[in-house]
């Protein structure tokens, strides 16, 4: 029963902070204290190699549906809160908006990628709506199918390839999802024979969502209270979600695209990162079955793996440090995963980063698990 | 290489009815007339793991986007791992039940109306190769041809990917060479004719500068078009580099049978473009007297000296080809736009539409 104690984790993080935003003053920041404190004692852990408990299936999807649900509460009860002037002072109101950004990121928005990933009708379309905590209820078409058919190739919007900074790869993927995401709508509403403002069509009833989500936070909080919290889902997992995707395949190539290996993604394996985000770092098996409910993913224990997750967000923010780290773990990719045809692209990647080291004879590379969780 | 899944055997022709159970963990497809069945680990995709298992399924570019492993599901359940309203079936097929099998995930026994192939499909390789021949055409095709490394055995009307060393882009094409003999090793060496389009990744990287020399990677062989019976007629059409399947099917159906004829209707655009005449010439030398070669031209300048048929593909097949169509096999093989106008047309002429083996030709892009 442990197992499915621990994902209970998540409502329990976000009732907190909940807590913590409506005490007020300093203790807005309570929410982001304990993230973070979780957070950082997990850099220290050993990775979590186990497979979950799966005799009662319903009692995850109850878990993180109850934790969604928690997930609109806060955002409508930040914007309230804000609405109400609840956040007196500077430092109040910026601890309650980290705390909004990076609770929304590494809490909520690993339960909305859950259900939309899901076979069952209704937790299909609760993840859907829930993308309005994102504020892209259209972020959907694009992962599902062009992210996972042509993972770890430039075709995919989320892919970073070797040499890519974060900021670069924040603006590019943000810009080709929006175009891919119409090419995909406007493919599907053609197909059907529909106009495009069929409200049959995808893009349209999530429009409407939006708007619905808009007007409750409008009456929540007012305009001061909805901006803000617009401002927490744009800033946090929208743009988080971007970083994720940044660092999680990072460098890694493909050059069967469509027929996904686990070699094409790395891993973070440590426990509560694994616990809050939904085993979505458990990445190989995800991409390997993107309907498997992520209590049922099987860790990859060969596979190739980054440091400790936060660990790799921070890193992420500064480029040169962030070279610093990636660099060694993609030579290991390089001689240990690719194969013979994506050894050759990573040598032409590898030049196009002018990262030309990596393509000099290999060295002894540091043992892996010096460098990561 | 394909794998065989473990702990599944090779399907065997005469496969008892499904009327036990699949084992635990597995589902049982059926298909509706046919004595055929076979099973599928729960959870894997239903096009891939018939394959690894010897089904000759029939298929093509195995990532969703040629339709041509479409099937009617009539009972059970999948999951489709794309829209299936992105993908070559059409609004009515999707109501119809049709579903793709390359992206389909079983998730319990189903029932399926497919029409499986008659050969043994081969395994896809990857491989390395180098170019050694590289000429331009007229028509801005060029004429590559690969060496490879190992020998790769293929059916003819086949198709592989190749991709540049180093580079992500890769796109396909059809083999034009005549199938090497089943008994044999396979082809040291590979042929294909690959059209510029304007602003393509490849193409344009390919038409830069000779390329003589660049090692490409090769995955294939895919692809199911050139299944017919051998010894039926074969009116075969080809828009472009369409051409390209049509080489290698009539190729192949020449060798294994005394007679058949063959019809071969090429369209392109001006009497500039036709780009095919050496190919062309090879084959037709291999059974004089049983290929009939049939050019027309789509953009010819009026009052020209070109003293062949002149319109689109489609208007060249009529009563006067001399084609009886109600016993011929077809092979049709171009752009998107042409390959539908000749099905529609082919049908209406009395083609038995099973009879019909379409490859839509689409640009990949840029």
């Amino acid at each position: 029963m442990l197992d499915y104690l621990k994902y209970c984790l998540s409502p329990v993080v976000l009732a907190v902070a909940a807590y913590g935003l409506w005490l007020g003053g300093n203790f807005t920041w309570l929410g982001l204290g304990v993230l973070l404190a979780i957070l950082f004692a997990d850099a220290f852990l050993e990775p979590d190699l186990t497979v979950r408990d799966s005799r009662y299936p319903w009692l995850y999807d109850v878990i993180v549906s109850i934790a969604m649900a928690l997930g609109f509460g806060v955002i409508f009860f930040y914007a309230h809160l804000v609405g109400s002037g609840h956040f007196v002072t500077t430092a109040s109101a910026i601890g309650a908006f980290t705390t909004m950004l990076l609770l929304q990121f590494v809490v909520t928005a690993p339960a909305l990628h859950e259900m939309f990933h899901r076979e069952n009708l209704f937790l299909r379309w609760y993840g859907r709506i829930g993308q309005v905590l994102i504020f892209d209820p259209w972020r959907e078409i694009t992962h599902v199918v062009t992210h996972h058919m042509r993972v770890a190739t430039p075709d995919d919007p989320d892919y970073a390839r070797r040499g890519d900074t974060v900021y670069g790869h924040v603006a590019r993927s943000l810009y080709g999802q929006v175009i891919e995401a119409y090419h995909l709508e406007r493919t599907m509403w053609t197909k059907r024979g529909r106009t495009w403002w069929d409200p049959r069509n995808g893009w349209v009833h999530r429009a409407a969502m939006l708007i619905v989500f808009t007007s409750l936070l409008l009456a929540f909080g007012g305009i001061k209270g909805a901006l803000l919290a617009i401002a927490v889902c744009l800033a946090g997992p929208r743009t988080m979600l971007e970083v994720f995707n940044y660092c999680n395949h990072y460098g890694l190539i493909s050059a069967t695209p469509g027929r996904f290996e686990k070699r094409h993604t790395w891993n973070h394996l440590t426990p509560f990162v694994r616990i809050l985000a939904l085993e979505i770092t458990n990445h190989a098996g995800h991409h390997e079955d993107s309907y498997k409910p992520f209590y049922e993913l099987v860790p990859d224990r060969t596979g190739p793996k980054q440091p400790q997750f936060l660990m790799c967000v921070l890193l992420a923010f500064v480029p040169p440090l962030w070279f610093l780290a990636i660099k060694p773990l993609l030579r290991n990719w390089d001689e240990q995963y690719a194969s013979p045809q994506e050894r050759e692209i990573a040598r032409a990647e590898n030049a196009r980063a002018g990262w030309h080291d990596l393509n000099e004879s290999p060295v002894a590379a540091p043992p892996l698990n010096a460098l990561v969780a | 290489m394909l794998k065989e899944s473990e702990g599944l055997p090779r399907v065997a022709e005469d496969a008892p009815v499904a009327s036990r159970e699949a084992k635990a963990g597995y589902c049982r497809i059926s298909i509706r007339g046919s004595d055929r069945s076979f099973e599928v680990k729960k959870n894997d995709l239903l096009l891939l793991s018939a394959l690894a298992q010897g089904v000759d399924y029939p298929h093509n570019c195995r990532v969703g986007t040629c339709g041509t492993c479409k099937t009617r599901l009539l009972d059970g359940r999948i999951s489709p791992m794309v829209d299936f309203a992105l993908s070559p079936l059409s609004n009515q097929q999707l109501k119809d039940g049709y579903i793709l099998a390359c992206q389909a995930k079983v998730r319990t026994d189903l029932e399926i109306e497919v029409k499986l192939g008659q050969h043994k499909t081969l395994p896809v390789c990857n491989l390395p190769s180098r170019i050694v021949h590289w000429q331009r055409l007229p028509g801005d095709v060029i004429d590559l041809r690969l060496r490879l490394e190992q020998p790769l055995m293929f059916g003819g009307g086949q198709y592989c990917t190749i991709a540049e060393s180093g580079s992500f882009v890769r796109r396909s094409y059809s083999f034009y060479d005549s199938p090497p003999d089943p008994s044999g090793q396979g082809a040291d060496e590979v042929g294909f004719l690959v059209k510029r389009l304007p602003g393509g990744r490849f193409s344009e990287w390919l038409f830069g500068a000779d390329r003589s020399g660049v090692k490409i990677w090769i995955e294939g062989p895919f692809g199911t078009m050139g299944i017919d019976d051998f010894d039926r007629d074969a009116l075969c059409v080809a828009g472009g580099t369409g051409l390209a399947p049509i080489l290698s099917i009539v190729g192949d159906r020449i060798g294994r049978s005394q007679q058949s004829k063959f019809t071969i209707v090429f369209g392109v655009r001006t009497a500039q473009d036709v780009f095919a005449n050496r190919r062309l010439n090879e084959l037709l030398q291999q059974a004089p007297g049983r290929i009939r070669l049939v050019t027309i031209l789509s953009h010819e300048p009026a009052g020209s000296a070109w003293p062949g048929l002149r319109g689109l593909v489609t208007d060249a097949l009529d009563g006067a080809l001399g084609v009886d169509f109600t016993q011929a096999a077809a092979f049709v093989c171009g752009s998107l736009g042409m390959v539908e106008a000749v099905e529609k047309k082919l049908i209406g002429l009395g083609v038995d539409p099973g009879r019909v083996h379409a490859d839509k030709f689409i640009p990949t892009g840029y």
